[in-house]
């Protein structure tokens, strides 16, 4: 395991993700809570703090998946298992953005 | 490594059969949460405001240190690995009981929010928005139930006589442990920050 590092460099990437982790769940508060728009943006304000919202949540997953989960030091054909479907539910979830438009 | 002679491995991959059925799970478990976020999906957008008001009533603050919880109990695990491949057995110990009080600390909480729910009477049929907000928290929270399972047994059984020492296997419990963290990490802004 981890494609010839030593273990204090393991723990060390997995310190470097941790901090990064949290530091993102940090600002993502900071973002949907204390971060307010002017209310002329009517929708488009929500639509900002749904985008920046996900670009968090999709960039700790990324995070997570190559580090944590060993993507980035195991055997590459797992790669296809996981790849894929985070992409795509990385894509899907961006369909919360879509609001507004004529409503019947 | 003549991987392709090891019934352990899968023979044109090399990856350790476990491993492997852990990935395909995962992936498959992917398209089990998807199916509840695109309903959510389709519902919010279409009902904003019993969205937004939803939202309102929930505990931003407690989901956040769940947020937490589950990063530490994260790191944790991904320790705990690391420290059983190296044979250390009493750190092993030490990370795997932290992670396993993370998932109680996260239970509780978890706990905490549902009752003032109910005590507030919102129930699942409330609206659609708490319907999606049950159905979806539950499910992870079985999820998390599903984990402290094996975390526990092999916790317990390293204070055997025998010990435990396949860190292999706890690898794959570690894959399927940081999936539980990953559908957090949407749970978590998609229910209680967006709005």
């Amino acid at each position: 395991m981890g494609a010839g590092l030593s273990a204090e460099e393991m723990q060390k990437s997995y310190l470097k993700i941790f901090g990064a982790l949290m530091v993102f769940t940090l600002l993502t508060i900071i973002a949907a809570k204390f971060v307010h728009f002017p209310e002329s943006w009517g929708g488009l304000s929500t639509t900002l703090h749904v985008t920046i919202g996900l670009i968090i949540a999709v960039a700790k997953a990324w995070m997570v998946v190559y580090v944590f989960m060993h993507i980035k030091f195991d055997n590459p054909y797992i790669r296809v298992f996981i790849y894929i479907p985070l992409f795509l539910f990385s894509v899907l979830v961006f369909a919360l953005t879509v609001l507004g438009g004529p409503t019947l | 490594m003549s991987s392709a002679l090891s019934l352990a491995h899968e023979p044109v991959t090399g990856i350790r059969h476990g491993k492997l059925g852990m990935w395909i799970f995962l992936a498959s478990e992917v398209m089990f949460f998807s199916g509840f976020f695109t309903a959510f999906i389709i519902l919010r957008n279409t009902n904003l405001p019993v969205f937004a008001h939803g939202a309102s009533e929930l505990n931003w603050q407690l989901a956040a240190l769940n947020t937490v919880n589950l990063i530490v109990s994260s790191l944790t695990m991904a320790m705990a690995i690391l420290s059983l491949e190296h044979g250390n057995k009493s750190r092993f110990q030490l990370y795997m009981g932290i992670t396993f009080l993370c998932a109680c600390g996260f239970l509780v909480i978890k706990y905490i929010e549902y009752t003032t729910k109910f005590s507030h009477g919102i129930y699942p049929g409330t609206s659609s928005f708490f319907g999606l907000y049950f159905t979806m928290t539950g499910f992870h929270a079985m999820h998390v139930i599903g984990g402290m399972i094996p975390i526990g047994w092999m916790l317990a059984k390293s204070f055997t006589k025998r010990g435990y020492s396949d860190w292999e296997r706890v690898e794959i419990l570690g894959l399927y442990w940081h999936f539980v963290d990953l559908v957090w990490i949407f749970l978590f802004p998609v229910l209680y920050l967006i709005f």
